[in-house]
């Protein structure tokens, strides 16, 4: 009863128009003269040709083949049926983050309109879009569905977010990569602070199952440049000890912790074919959304 | 074991640690608490970062606060004693004995030796623990209890304030047995007694402590460790005399000076009389000797005066001064004893004498004679009188040589007339104290013998005029006592004989004379009764012999001594103005509260007079000045010898002696009773200034 109740929250269902409101303007606006639908027709096309091995299917043997060569041949056939895209989107406390300084770029506002674009994209391409929230574990789980109505329980999903517990990336992947169907797209939205995780292991895995990994790093400004000035309690948003210091004697050290820790992702994520986009969350969600139609392009290439 | 301080007055600077906490507050940001997300990296950075040792500003803070205590405690010089910090550490009977005589006036700083042996006591007891109980012995004579036990501090406190040193002797052995006396009346189980002194010689007599045997332990305080300075000298003691000229009179003050310094003093000394200084002299006095020195002053009024002789203040000022009273106004009173009163009136020495010394009025003379036989002497009061003749006198009643002793001493003058009557064996045995001579026998002369009067130096003598000299030379003397001297009697003679025996001798006895005339007083030896130049010879000799005029009216006592009203005017009531202004009234004619030097008088009251209120505020207006008498200090207290620790533990015996200066049981300890440490904590402070450096220089 609660969370219907929750879901029927006035304000949730404004958050939810104004977000698919953005969400489609952004898609729309990008889509214009851009875009080649890809439901005309989604049929098997030749892609290569391999010796035969026992153990292969003998009718996709093609026996013109063997009549002019007099070797068996396998016809291979590149399967191009609609995607299935399951977006996980971080719920943890640190994407709770709120600016105390003046500019207020909230993080999960910025994650959520990229969610919801993207999926109101993935949706308007006839593919089938699922939600996964997590924290520690799986918050709240929206399988893939393609019909257009699937939609609105994305945005209610998205709408219902509130940010708590700590981040456990790996467990989650690690349990998500049993249920995902093989070559499917996983896109993971995350500020990524996880502590001592093997993501990497965990990314590894789900590249092995052949999936395609698109992650979306998503930080504050606060985040990457410490703004901050004067003696300061830093309390944390999920479970660290609270730290008190002047940031200005760590600034230094602290963006360039950080951008180690965006460089260390990038140069994993390149090392596992993974697809990395960081989003600073002050700058438009434009690049991202253009970066991912980008990648969308070269896979239908593929 | 504790931390005690040689100048406690420097721990004021623990009070500067409110600079630092004040810059520390001045300057401190207010603090701002964030949520924030990547906690982890900041404090990963933090681990990382150079700056990451960057001093906390309560450490800093912490380091300049100690730096400034250990400084003040540097400056406090600190040291770490290991003796018992508590002069009584569980509860205890405690018998102070205050040495209140007047050699504890000695200055010491701006106090008297007294006012720190007070604040002494008062230390003392604040620091003592509860329960404790406390008596007061004042031990300036006579030694008395001045509080009985009590616990309450405060009561203590008080009656300690009401005190003040005395002008008394001290007497130490007394004041030690009352304490005793107090010990074993004590509840408590811990008993001691306190004796806060300046362990001057005079107050510890052998005989007085022959009854102290107690185990009681004694701590002896010697305060004249404290002493700025030394008792330099005194006025030791003080001698009026007159001296009759032929219209007016001399007084003449003599001062005995003692210097007790080891160096030749050089030092005013003042005459004062009626509080305004007439004379004054420099003196130079040689190291540890005494010096007399004699003021004359001419009296041109017949008043009485007051004075005294003063030299310039030294640290005990008490004994600079000394005080006298002098009465010009009274006639000399004379008892003439006849010993051979005759029926016809003109063949008695009484009748020459009385002629002679009186002859138209007191006024013109000033002396009074009162003519008594043998018989009656007995009954005479002789304090009465200043000058006692004796003439042609065979022998006193049985023991009466006895007063007439006492008289002279007292400073009375004692004439003797020689005659038929007199009995050289009595004089020669019964008078041997007054007489510095004997008496042969009587010695004839049939031409007749003169008088030698070359020499005029004699003050007698001075007055006469060559004429009256060569008038006295011609008088025949046809008989006259011959004498031997005895050989430990000094005495002068005034006067010679043309046949070379002695016509007049004088000798001093005690504060009086004694003068011997060795020829008769009327007609029998010679004719000089009859002879215009006896009057004022015997009126010269009355008056010369009658100098101590002011001992024999009226006493000069000591601090403490009774004064004793004459029995001869019973039926007067008497009222004693102290030096202080307060009136007492004279009780069985004894006067005892005599603690205070300086000049006393003392006024009749008419009999008739209805009972006299006991309290008096001011003199009835029909009271009449009747004299006054002096009180001085006993210069005793004055001598600087100091008894030492041997002698006190001989007196003391069995008793667990303690002898300490009084410093290192007040305020201010000394360095020497412990670590000092002032050295340790002055190199913690530039430990402590280096860290600071270090972690500014760090920021």
């Amino acid at each position: 009863m609660e969370n219907s109740a929750q879901k029927f929250d006035a304000q949730v269902l404004s958050r939810i128009s104004s977000l698919k409101i953005t969400a489609m303007n952004l898609v729309e606006g990008l889509l214009t003269g851009q875009h080649r639908s890809r439901h005309k027709g989604s049929s098997v096309e030749f892609a290569e040709y391999k010796d035969y091995s026992p153990g292969d299917e003998i009718r996709h043997i093609d026996w013109k083949m063997v009549g002019k060569t007099d070797k068996y041949h396998v016809k291979q056939f590149e399967q191009s049926t609609n995607l299935k895209c399951t977006i996980l989107l971080d719920a943890s406390g640190s994407m709770g983050y709120q600016s105390p300084l003046k500019e207020q770029h909230p993080k999960m506002g910025v994650a959520r309109t990229l969610v919801a674009a993207l999926s109101y994209l993935l949706l308007k391409q006839f593919d089938a879009v699922g939600l996964t929230l997590f924290n520690d574990k799986v918050v709240e789980h929206i399988p893939p569905r393609s019909k257009a109505s699937h939609y609105q329980h994305i945005l209610h999903g998205l709408a219902n977010i509130s940010p708590q517990g700590t981040t456990r990336i790996a467990d989650v992947l690690g349990g998500m990569a049993e249920r995902l169907p093989g070559r499917s797209m996983l896109i993971l939205v995350s500020d990524f602070f996880v502590q001592n995780q093997d993501l990497q292991k965990s990314l590894k895995l789900l590249r092995s199952r052949g999936l395609e990994v698109i992650l979306f790093h998503v930080l504050h400004p606060d985040e990457i440049h410490l703004p901050f000035e004067g003696d300061i309690f830093f309390e944390s948003l999920e479970d660290d000890p609270t730290v008190g210091l002047d940031p200005k004697d760590i600034r230094e050290e602290y963006q360039k912790t950080v951008q180690d820790h965006i460089n260390s992702f990038k140069k994993d994520c390149n090392g596992l074919g993974v697809d990395y986009v960081f989003l600073d969350t002050s700058e438009p969600l434009d690049q991202a959304l253009t970066y991912y139609l980008l990648k969308r392009k070269s896979l239908v290439k593929l | 074991m504790n931390l005690n301080f040689s100048s406690p007055l420097f721990l004021y600077g623990l009070l500067g640690i409110t600079i630092p906490v004040l810059i520390h507050l001045l300057t401190r940001r207010q603090q701002k608490h964030i949520r924030f997300s990547a906690v982890y990296l900041l404090a990963q950075s933090q681990k990382r970062s150079i700056k990451k040792s960057r001093p906390n500003r309560l450490l800093l803070l912490l380091a300049r606060c100690l730096a400034i205590i250990l400084f003040s405690l540097a400056l406090a010089d600190p040291f770490f004693s290991f003796k018992q910090s508590e002069a009584f550490p569980s509860p205890t009977s405690i018998v102070f004995i205050l040495d209140d005589s007047y050699s504890m006036g000695t200055q010491a700083d701006k106090e008297t030796l007294f006012d720190h042996a007070l604040e002494f006591v008062v230390e003392g007891i604040a620091r003592a623990p509860e329960k404790s109980e406390y008596s007061l012995v004042l031990a300036s004579s006579p030694a008395r209890i001045e509080q009985d036990w009590t616990s309450d501090k405060t009561v203590f406190e008080k009656i300690l304030k009401a005190q003040s040193v005395s002008f008394r002797t001290t007497h130490i052995g007394h004041a030690v047995e009352q304490s005793i006396k107090l010990l074993d009346s004590a509840k408590q189980e811990k008993k001691k007694i306190f004796l806060l002194t300046d362990l001057d010689k005079n107050g510890w007599k052998e005989k007085a402590f022959a009854k102290v045997t107690a185990p009681y332990p004694v701590k002896v305080l010697n305060f004249s460790s404290l002493q700025s300075d030394d008792n330099k000298g005194m006025v030791k003691n003080v001698q009026i005399s007159q001296e009759f000229l032929t219209q007016s009179r001399l007084l003449r003050v003599k001062a005995e000076i003692r210097n007790f310094s080891n160096t030749l003093s050089r030092r005013p000394l003042s005459l004062f009389l009626e509080g305004k200084i007439v004379k004054e002299e420099l003196l130079d006095i040689p190291p540890g000797q005494t010096l007399a020195h004699e003021f004359s002053y001419p009296l041109r009024r017949n008043q009485p005066l007051d004075g005294k002789v003063h030299i310039s203040d030294d640290s005990l000022t008490t004994d600079n001064s000394r005080y006298f009273s002098f009465h010009p106004s009274q006639n000399i009173k004379v008892l003439v004893v006849d010993g051979d009163p005759e029926t016809i009136s003109h063949q008695s020495e009484s009748f020459y004498l009385e002629r002679a010394l009186n002859p138209f009025s007191v006024s013109l003379s000033h002396i009074d004679p009162t003519i008594s036989t043998l018989a009656e002497l007995p009954l005479r009061n002789l304090s009465d009188f200043s000058v006692v003749i004796l003439a042609n006198v065979r022998e006193l009643s049985p023991g009466y040589e006895l007063e007439l002793e006492k008289f002279v001493l007292n400073g009375g003058a004692l004439l003797f007339g020689m005659g038929d009557q007199v009995d050289p064996k009595y004089f020669n045995e019964r008078l041997g104290n007054l007489l510095p001579v004997k008496l042969d026998s009587q010695h004839q002369v049939k031409e007749g013998a003169h008088l030698l009067l070359k020499n005029n130096s004699h003050p007698v003598m001075k007055v006469f005029s060559p004429k009256e000299l060569e008038e006295m030379r011609e008088i025949n003397f046809y008989s006259m006592y011959t004498i031997q001297a005895r050989e430990d009697k000094i005495f002068k003679v005034g006067t010679w004989f043309s046949n070379q025996s002695p016509a007049v001798i004088e000798s001093s006895v005690g504060k009086g004379i004694v003068v011997l005339f060795l020829s008769s007083l009327d007609r029998d030896w010679n004719d000089f009764p009859i002879q215009p130049t006896f009057l004022p010879w015997i009126q010269r000799w009355t008056q010369y012999s009658a100098r101590g005029l002011d001992s024999i009216f009226r006493q000069s006592l000591l601090v403490g001594e009774s004064f004793r009203q004459n029995a001869s005017s019973t039926d007067n009531n008497w009222i004693v103005r102290a030096p202080d202004g307060t009136l007492h009234i004279l009780e069985n004619e004894v006067f005892s509260n005599t603690f205070q030097p300086g000049i006393y008088h003392l006024f009749s009251l008419p009999s008739s007079e209805t009972r006299i209120q006991k309290t008096l505020k001011k003199i009835p207006k029909d009271a009449e000045p009747a004299g006054t008498f002096t009180v001085n200090i006993d210069v005793q207290e004055s001598e600087t010898g100091k008894i030492s620790q041997k002698e006190i533990e001989g007196f003391l015996e069995g008793m667990k002696i303690e002898i300490q200066k009084p410093h290192s049981q007040t305020t201010t300890p000394q360095t020497s009773d412990g670590i000092p440490l002032a050295t340790p904590f002055l190199l913690m402070v530039a430990g402590m200034f280096l860290i600071e450096g270090w972690m500014v220089r760090k920021e």
